[in-house]
C-alpha cells in the first residue's frame, strides 16, 4: 500500500519538457495565404498540477519569403521589444500521465503576443504513450486583441485572425 | 487546534504557490541556453541617403531602383527661376540590384551623369547577434564605375582605363535599439588622371551614416562622407565639399520611397565622393528622390508545407 503510494506520487510528481516544439501560424485571405513555422518551441507540463507553460521566441519564425520574415519582426510583431511569445495555463481536466491514453482537454491561462496578455482558454489534444506526452493544438489569435495594427494598404493580404499550430513531444525530466 | 489549521493552511497556500512558480521556473532554465538570433533589419534599404547601407538583397529578391537628384535650390542656379532646382536634372540614375544568397548582392545601374555604368559586389561578412557575441554588422562592398561619354577634351581618357574606377569600403553597422541604427563606412576610391593633377588617384573617405525610426515605417536617415583632408590636399584650385544627405524613408512592404536633402550633385559613389562641387551653405543643397521596388524572382524550392505561403 505504501509502497504503491510512493510509486503513484513519484509518477505523478514528473515534470514533461520539449525544446523543439514545431510552432506554425497561418494567414489566409482571397488574395494571400501566408505560412511561418519554427521548431524551437519550449514546453513544460507540470504534471502534478496539470500545468503547462508553451514559449516561442518569435524571431525563429521562419517564412517563405525573407523581405516577408523581416517585415513580420519589424512591423507587426516587433521582435525587438517583445522577443517572446507565450502561453500559460492550467489544463481544465484530470489527465492521467503515469498510464498510456488519449484525451482530448481544454487549457485555459495567459496568453501573451507582442506584449499584451489575453485570458484564453484553448482546445488540445494530450496523448501519452511510454511515458512520453504528446500534445498538440490549433487555436486562432485576432490581431486586434495583441494590439497588431494592420495597415489599409495590405488589409487584403494578411488576416485578422491568424490561426496559430503547436505540437510536439515531451519527455519526462530526470 | 487553531494554530494547526493555520499551520496547515499557510503549508498548502505555500505548496500551491510553489507549484505555480514551477512552470515558470523550469520554461526558464530550458530556455537559457536558447538560439542566439540575428539581428536584422538595421536599416529598411540596402541604401541610406547617398551611401550603402550594410543591409544586402534577400535571397532571389531583385530590388528596382530610380534615383533622381534634382538642381541647386539657392544661389545662382537656383531660386524661382528654376522652380528651386525642379527644373534641372543634376543626375538620373536607374539600377538593379540582386541578392544571389541572403549574403551576397549584385548589382548594375546606370547614371546621367557621365553616362557612368556602374557593376558593383556587395558581401555580408558579420551579422549582429542578439546574445551579442557579434556586436557589429559588417559588408564589404565593391563598385567598378565606367564612364562612357566622348571626352570633353583631346587629353582626357588618354588611355582608355582612364575612364574606369574602383571603389572599395567597408561597412560596418549597429543597430543600437529597434529605432536607431548607427554606421561608419572606411572606402578608398582608385580612379585614373583626375581634374586636378594634385588630387590624388587614391582618394580616402570615411562615411557616417544613421536611421532614426519615427514610426514603424518611417525613419529619418542621414549621412555624411568625409573626404577633404584625409589624402586630399585641402588648397586644391577647384573646391570639392564633404558629401551630406538627409532624408525621410517611407517603407510600405515591398516598397520603399525616400525623400532626400543633399548637396551631392550625383549618386554613385564613384562620382560622388570625388566629385561633389555644391555646398550646403551656398545654395548648393538640391531635392532628391528615391523609388524602390522589390520583386520575387523565383518561387522558393521549400517542401514543408508549414511554410509555404501563396499568392493568388
Amino acid at each position: 500500500m505504501v509502497a504503491f503510494l510512493l510509486l503513484n506520487f513519484s509518477a505523478n510528481a514528473q515534470n514533461f519538457l520539449s525544446k523543439n516544439l514545431r510552432i506554425g501560424l497561418f494567414s489566409s485571405t482571397p488574395l494571400e495565404d501566408i505560412r511561418a513555422v519554427s521548431d524551437n518551441g519550449s514546453a513544460v507540463l507540470v504534471a502534478k498540477s496539470r500545468e503547462i507553460a508553451v514559449q516561442l521566441n518569435v524571431k525563429t519564425l521562419e517564412f517563405d519569403r525573407k523581405l516577408m520574415q523581416e517585415h513580420f519582426n519589424e512591423n507587426y510583431i516587433e521582435s525587438d521589444k517583445y522577443p517572446y511569445a507565450k502561453f500559460k495555463g492550467v489544463i481544465d481536466q484530470p489527465v492521467d500521465f503515469s498510464k498510456d491514453g488519449d484525451y482530448a482537454v481544454t487549457v485555459t491561462g495567459v496568453l501573451s503576443v507582442h506584449g499584451v496578455d489575453k485570458k484564453r482558454t484553448i482546445p488540445g489534444k494530450v496523448t501519452i504513450s511510454n511515458g512520453v506526452v504528446q500534445i498538440s493544438t490549433e487555436f486562432k489569435v485576432a490581431c486586434v486583441d495583441h494590439d497588431i495594427k494592420i495597415p489599409k494598404l495590405v488589409f487584403t493580404k494578411i488576416a485578422e485572425f491568424i490561426t496559430i499550430k503547436a505540437e510536439g513531444k515531451l519527455n519526462p525530466l530526470k | 487546534m487553531n494554530k494547526i489549521k493555520y499551520l496547515l493552511i499557510s503549508f498548502s497556500l505555500f505548496t500551491l504557490h510553489a507549484q505555480a512558480q514551477e512552470a515558470d521556473s523550469l520554461l526558464k532554465a530550458l530556455d537559457s541556453g536558447a538560439v542566439a538570433t540575428t539581428v536584422d533589419a538595421a536599416f529598411k534599404s540596402t541604401h541610406v541617403v547617398l551611401s550603402h547601407s550594410s543591409e544586402t538583397q534577400k535571397k532571389h529578391d531583385l530590388d528596382l531602383r530610380i534615383r533622381h537628384h534634382f538642381g541647386d535650390i539657392g544661389g545662382r542656379f537656383g531660386s524661382a527661376h528654376t522652380l528651386y532646382g525642379l527644373d534641372v536634372a543634376s543626375d538620373l540614375f536607374i539600377g538593379l540590384d540582386y541578392g544571389v544568397s541572403d549574403r551576397f548582392t549584385v548589382a548594375v545601374g546606370r547614371s546621367k551623369q557621365d553616362e557612368l555604368y556602374n557593376f558593383s559586389g556587395k558581401y555580408r561578412l558579420l551579422r549582429q547577434k542578439t546574445n551579442e557575441s557579434m556586436p557589429i554588422n559588417m559588408t564589404l562592398f565593391a563598385q567598378m564605375g565606367w564612364v562612357a561619354r566622348e571626352p570633353l577634351s583631346d587629353s582626357e581618357f588618354a588611355k582608355y582605363s582612364d575612364r574606369f574606377s574602383y571603389f572599395f569600403q567597408s561597412i560596418i553597422s549597429r543597430k543600437l535599439s529597434s529605432r536607431l541604427s548607427l554606421q561608419v563606412m572606411p572606402a578608398l576610391l582608385i580612379r585614373r588622371a583626375p581634374e586636378d593633377t594634385r588630387d590624388p588617384e587614391n582618394l580616402f573617405s570615411v562615411g557616417f551614416a544613421g536611421r532614426m525610426k519615427i514610426t514603424k515605417r518611417l525613419s529619418f536617415i542621414a549621412d555624411y562622407t568625409v573626404v577633404n583632408g584625409l589624402s586630399r590636399p585641402k588648397d586644391l584650385t577647384q573646391a570639392y565639399y564633404n558629401p551630406f544627405g538627409v532624408g525621410l524613408e517611407i517603407e510600405t512592404g515591398g516598397h520603399i520611397f525616400s525623400l532626400n536633402f543633399m548637396n551631392s550633385e550625383y549618386i554613385v559613389e564613384n562620382n560622388f565622393i570625388p566629385n561633389t562641387k555644391k555646398s550646403w551653405s551656398k545654395g548648393g543643397v538640391r531635392f532628391g528622390f528615391t523609388i524602390s521596388r522589390n520583386f520575387t524572382l523565383f518561387k522558393s524550392k521549400n517542401e514543408d508545407p508549414d511554410k509555404k505561403s501563396k499568392i493568388y
